[in-house]
């Protein structure tokens, strides 16, 4: 019997690695990211040279650009930095999350496209240029300016322009879409059924929002976060454009390094200590995260061995 | 304050006899005060002349004959896309679009930067394939940028109307026989204010940190390079702008950082737009950046005669941008061709009105009289003598580090 039994010809196929998939994506990084900062990473350990095209002087390493770039000068800008990153952050998730929340549960299916599809319509316009408008409607002698004094609404004429309050307004507006469409995708998967047993069980709306709708909107906002938080720090335009002396970000003070001082391995290892303050605070940001779930799992959680034991 | 004011209205006039009593001792071969002040202000003591035996040079025209007859005037066609590097709004528009393209056949693309450091870094990490044909580099940055090779050579027989600039602004320190770069302008550092604002008078470096520390702070605005910075700073207290004394530096930075940063409301180049928002009321500006800021205040609606302009003093800048091919310069014949076209009397003195510049073409003051004897304000593009005596030329020196320094810390303190 098993004789006749004639085993299939080994069907053979070429199978790609499975990563082969993320291949192209692979090689875009590694080219255009992996190598450049590479490249900052070792010239932020040369000297300058300016007589060179490349003004980095390679032949003795040295850690000195580090001691130089570790300055108050380097944590003044920092510190407002974060300080604009940190506020604008916490901003676009206060105004974004309603936005997402009634997206993804009040509104209508057929209107959600087309909501959806608004969020994003701000993006096909160039960030640069929507930033500069903002000096339009803005400008001290402008018309806005003029006719909310002819209303009696401004006692002056308006003064934003080139200050910290003008940076950080437009810096929410600018990354408020890149919030907005992940906290939607988290809070779109949301099963219904998971806040209507929460609602079957007893809790309130407040209660359902924040024990089940908010946890599972959890993966939605740390992408968000991450979305919109690091670039945020690395924002350069937005600060020159509407900041002036006031709204000073630490990507003008890399700048200033390569392109004014002609100082690249400054300029490197200043941009290489940003990477990792950055860093420092995402993941201070994380354990502040982790650490409140973790003291709320505990102060919530039901003992369920006993219930078994009730006779 | 009076003087300045009636110069204001009636400037061209004054401007020119001034403009005039240079010329006259040049011609005169006399080594006057005024030419030996002039010629080291423009850094150029050691320099050649290469002109000055053209026969084109020589300023003699008969009288009652147009001026033009003396200039050279070739215009050669060209073809394709010149792409110009250039500082901000620096060209009359017509002349790096539709005219350059009638009476050239170019079609003109322009970029802009901000510093000349900006510049060299761009080319420089382009290594020859940035695509630019003009760049405009100030004089005491060409030496590096020759260095480096980033430039190349003129092909001179296709820039015949060399000899219509004025043999002062030719053969400079940073290069002697003009073979990588010729004379576009040349400019001075003042500073304008709005007088509802501010009252009194800002006639020196001093009262202009005393205004922006006092009646001005957080309504003022400076230039957007350190060595401006520092600039007002030492030609306030009679410092040599290109001081290395590191004690000089360290009393620089004390100041700055300590005492004048917090006040700053914006580094800003290019005030002009933004004095016309409303944004400053007192801003440090280039000359000709200060001349548009009239126009634009007009433009508008505001009313200019509310604002006044003052030239840096005890001393102030002298700046000259020069044109220049980079190397790797994909259409280097129309870059030649668009170069010896603004060097043509008409051109220049069109663009001049444009962008205020004193753009250094020989017998300046009989081409005004004749091309555009409606010259509003030409005393902020023309100077006297005596002006033109406290200009202090830029030197690149060891300094340059801890100058950029200081002005990072400034920024930082301004921010904070």
């Amino acid at each position: 019997m098993a004789q006749s039994i004639v085993p299939p010809p080994a069907r053979r196929r070429v199978r790609a690695p499975k990563f082969a998939l993320a291949g192209p994506s692979m090689i875009w990084y590694v080219l255009f990211f992996i190598v450049p900062i590479a490249f900052i990473v070792v010239y932020s350990f040369g000297a300058k040279d300016s007589s060179q095209r490349i003004p980095v002087d390679l032949s003795s390493p040295t850690f000195g650009n580090y001691s130089k770039a570790f300055s108050a000068t380097f944590f003044t800008t920092f510190k407002q930095t974060i300080r604009i990153a940190v506020l604008a952050t916490l901003l676009t998730v206060v105004i974004g999350f309603p936005v997402a929340y009634f997206l993804a549960f009040k509104v209508q299916e057929k209107w959600r496209a087309i909501l959806l599809a608004l969020v994003i319509v701000p993006s096909f316009t160039s960030f640069l240029i929507r930033t500069l408008a903002w000096r339009i409607p803005l400008s001290k002698n402008g018309t806005l300016s003029g006719w909310l004094q002819d209303w009696g609404i401004l006692s002056g004429p308006i003064d934003i322009l080139e200050t910290r309050t003008a940076v950080q307004i437009a810096i929410v507006y600018n990354y408020l879409g890149f919030m907005i469409l992940p906290l939607f995708v988290a809070l779109d998967r949301i099963e219904g059924v998971l806040r209507e047993a929460s609602k079957d069980l007893g809790a309130n709306r407040l209660a359902t929002f924040m024990r089940v709708t908010l946890p599972l909107a959890g993966p939605g906002i740390a992408a968000g976060v991450l979305l919109t938080f690091i670039p945020m720090c690395g924002d350069y335009v937005t600060a020159t454009v509407l900041g002036g002396a006031k709204g000073n970000m630490i990507g003008a003070l890399i700048d200033s390094q390569f392109k004014g001082a002609q100082n690249w391995p400054l300029g490197s290892a200043i941009a290489v200590l940003m990477i990792g303050a950055v860093l420092l605070v995402l993941a201070v940001g994380a354990i502040l995260v982790f650490g409140t779930q973790w003291i709320l799992r505990r102060r919530r959680r039901v003992d369920i061995s006993s219930v078994g034991a009730r006779p | 304050m009076t003087s300045r004011d009636e110069q204001l209205k009636i400037l061209v006039p004054h401007s020119f006899r001034s403009t005039l009593s240079r010329r006259a001792l040049l011609q005169l071969g006399a080594g006057s005060a005024g030419l030996t002040a002039l010629l080291a202000a423009c850094g150029s003591d050691d320099k050649a002349s290469p002109s000055s035996s053209s026969p084109a040079t020589s300023g003699s025209t008969p009288a009652g004959d147009s001026i033009l007859g003396s200039f050279s005037q070739v215009v050669n066609k060209s073809s394709g896309t010149l792409a110009m590097y250039t500082w901000g709004d620096y060209n009359d528009p017509a002349l790096v679009g539709d005219l350059a393209d009638t009476d050239l056949g170019i079609t003109m693309k322009v970029d802009y930067y901000t510093s000349n450091e900006d510049l060299i870094t761009k080319l420089s990490t382009a290594n020859g394939s940035s695509g630019f044909d003009i760049v405009v580099p100030t004089g005491p940055y060409v030496p590096q940028m020759i260095e480096k090779g980033l430039l190349q050579k003129f092909d001179k027989s296709k820039l015949p109307n060399i000899v219509n600039v004025d043999p002062f602004y030719l053969g400079q320190a940073w290069d002697t026989t003009n073979d990588y770069s010729v004379c576009k302008d040349w400019g001075s550092t003042g500073w304008m204010w709005d007088t509802t604002q501010i009252d009194g008078d800002i006639a020196t470096w001093t009262d202009f940190m005393a205004a922006c520390t006092g009646p001005a702070s957080g309504n003022c605005s400076v230039l957007d390079t350190g060595a401006n910075i520092l600039g007002m700073y030492c030609w306030g207290n009679g410092i040599d702008w290109n001081t290395t004394d590191p004690a000089e530096l360290d009393a620089a930075e004390k100041y700055l950082v300590d005492e004048f940063a917090s006040n700053i409301k914006a580094f800003d180049s290019y005030p002009s737009t933004k004095i016309a928002e409303g944004a400053y009321a007192l801003s440090m500006a280039w000359n000709g950046d200060a001349r548009q800021a009239f126009v634009r205040i007009a433009d508008a609606g505001g009313n200019p005669d509310d604002w006044k302009w003052a030239l840096g003093s005890p001393e102030t800048e002298l700046w000259m941008d020069n044109y220049c091919i980079p190397d790797g310069a994909p259409n280097p014949d129309a870059a030649h061709a668009w170069i010896n076209w603004l060097l043509t009397p008409q051109i220049s003195i069109q663009d001049l009105q444009y962008h205020g510049y004193n753009s250094g073409m020989k017998d300046m003051p009989a081409l005004i009289a004749e091309l555009a004897p409606d010259l509003a304000r030409g005393d902020m593009i023309f100077f006297s003598d005596e002006q033109v005596k406290t200009m202090k030329t830029q030197a690149i020196t060891e300094a340059q580090d801890r100058i950029a320094d200081i002005y990072n810390k400034v920024k930082a303190k301004a921010g904070g």
